[in-house]
């Protein structure tokens, strides 16, 4: 058990935290604007931090073939960094323009 | 109504569960299928066709006509959403927006026409503003999909991909434009005339590759054949086929998602819609 795996696990163990309260945040919350946002955390961070551990575990035994492995396992994650936030804002966009209220405490007379 | 349809969908799942009771056991070595074609295809297909993906192989070389059938049913797909939605009538009220101020001006006269540049945009009822993060966003993403969906169509026959999966990606980027921008933008930028060419030339692409093989001596699709045309290992030219059968796909399926999204978004008007 070398430093490196270490990392990994604590890199895994993150991503799977993000994903666990990603999910959970899902199913629990109120509204679709608050459900979104969960929605959105879990798709940047988790996935941010699990392929970063995938990243690391691969470079294990270092050459040019993983090194280049990983370096795709990292635009993955960049192009999900691009892509997911704007996805959570069009969603949320689209939902305001449709006129969709927001969830309050209060009941809504009527 | 809706009682008969049950009745009607109930009867005919019942009659194919019925019929699927002749099938052979899931995974049965002695079914017909197990026995004789794909050993045949495992054991062979390396040394036939020299192509290292046999998915590919049983899908372009030995089942060659019915892909190249299937290109010509996505074809017939993206001309039959053209034949049956497409409307050429110019009578409409136009809307246009000045950029700056943001007024509406509503142009009942059919012939009048306002320049659209900086000063003017088309507008209509749906009209969105274009949101500058979704826009900037695209504009970074497409090209990266675009090269994608190239990538998948170039190695269709060494890793799994192929004419169909690259061009639904190549047609998704196009219409994340549309979306992003708005369906003129693309409109303007590709002309329809443009995609349907497209669309044509995919499937005789393959046609013609295919029909190629005959006067070089060989059956219909028959890729051995053209080693004499292409320099190089004569061993790896089934391969090499496919490649081009598969760009083929590739083009006439990128057309033909064009062609189908823009008609069905407008309902043939070209200009609105989404």
């Amino acid at each position: 058990m070398d430093i490196l795996d270490i990392l990994v696990i604590i890199l895994l163990l993150t991503g799977l935290f993000f994903f666990l309260g990603g999910a959970v945040g899902i199913i629990r919350m109120p509204d679709f604007y608050s459900r979104l946002h969960p929605a959105g955390k879990l798709d940047t961070l988790g996935i941010f931090a699990m392929v970063t551990g995938f990243a690391v575990y691969n470079l294990h035994h270092f050459s040019i073939e993983s090194l280049l492995l990983s370096i795709k396992m990292f635009l993955i994650v960049f192009f999900v960094f691009l892509s997911s936030p704007t996805a959570t804002h069009s969603i949320v966009d689209a939902g305001m323009r449709a006129g969709l209220r927001h969830w309050t405490k209060k009941k809504r007379k009527g | 109504m809706k009682l008969l349809g049950f009745i009607v969908v109930s009867l005919a799942g019942a009659l194919l569960l019925y019929g699927t009771q002749d099938f052979p056991a899931w995974g049965d070595p002695q079914s017909p299928a197990s026995v004789h074609l794909s050993n045949d295809y495992i054991e062979k297909a390396v040394d036939q066709t020299q192509v290292p993906n046999l998915v590919t192989a049983v899908l372009a070389d030995y089942r060659g006509f019915d892909t190249m059938f299937e290109t010509a049913v996505i074809f017939c797909a993206g001309l039959a959403c053209f034949l049956l939605l497409r409307d050429f009538s110019k009578k409409r009220e136009r809307y246009y927006r000045h950029v700056s101020t943001g007024v509406i001006l509503h142009v009942k006269n059919q012939e009048k026409k306002l320049t659209v540049g900086n000063e003017f945009e088309y507008m209509d009822k749906d009209w969105v503003p274009s949101d500058l993060i979704i826009k900037t966003i695209c504009r970074i993403l497409i090209p990266f999909i675009q090269i994608y969906a190239l990538y998948v169509v170039a190695h269709g026959d060494f890793s799994p991909g192929g004419g169909f999966q690259g061009g639904v990606i190549f047609g998704a980027s196009f219409i994340l434009m549309a979306i992003s921008y708005n369906l003129k933008t693309l409109v303007n930028r590709i002309k329809e005339k443009v995609f349907g060419i497209f669309a044509a030339v995919g499937v005789l692409i393959y046609v013609g590759i295919a029909a190629l093989c005959m006067p070089m001596g060989g059956n219909f699709l028959d890729y051995s054949k053209l080693a004499p045309l292409i320099p190089g290992d004569p061993g790896h030219i089934r391969a090499l086929g496919m490649l081009g059968v598969e760009i083929g796909v590739g083009i006439a399926v990128t057309a033909a998602m064009a062609i189908i999204y823009i008609n069905i978004v407008s309902e043939g008007r070209h200009d609105e819609g989404l």
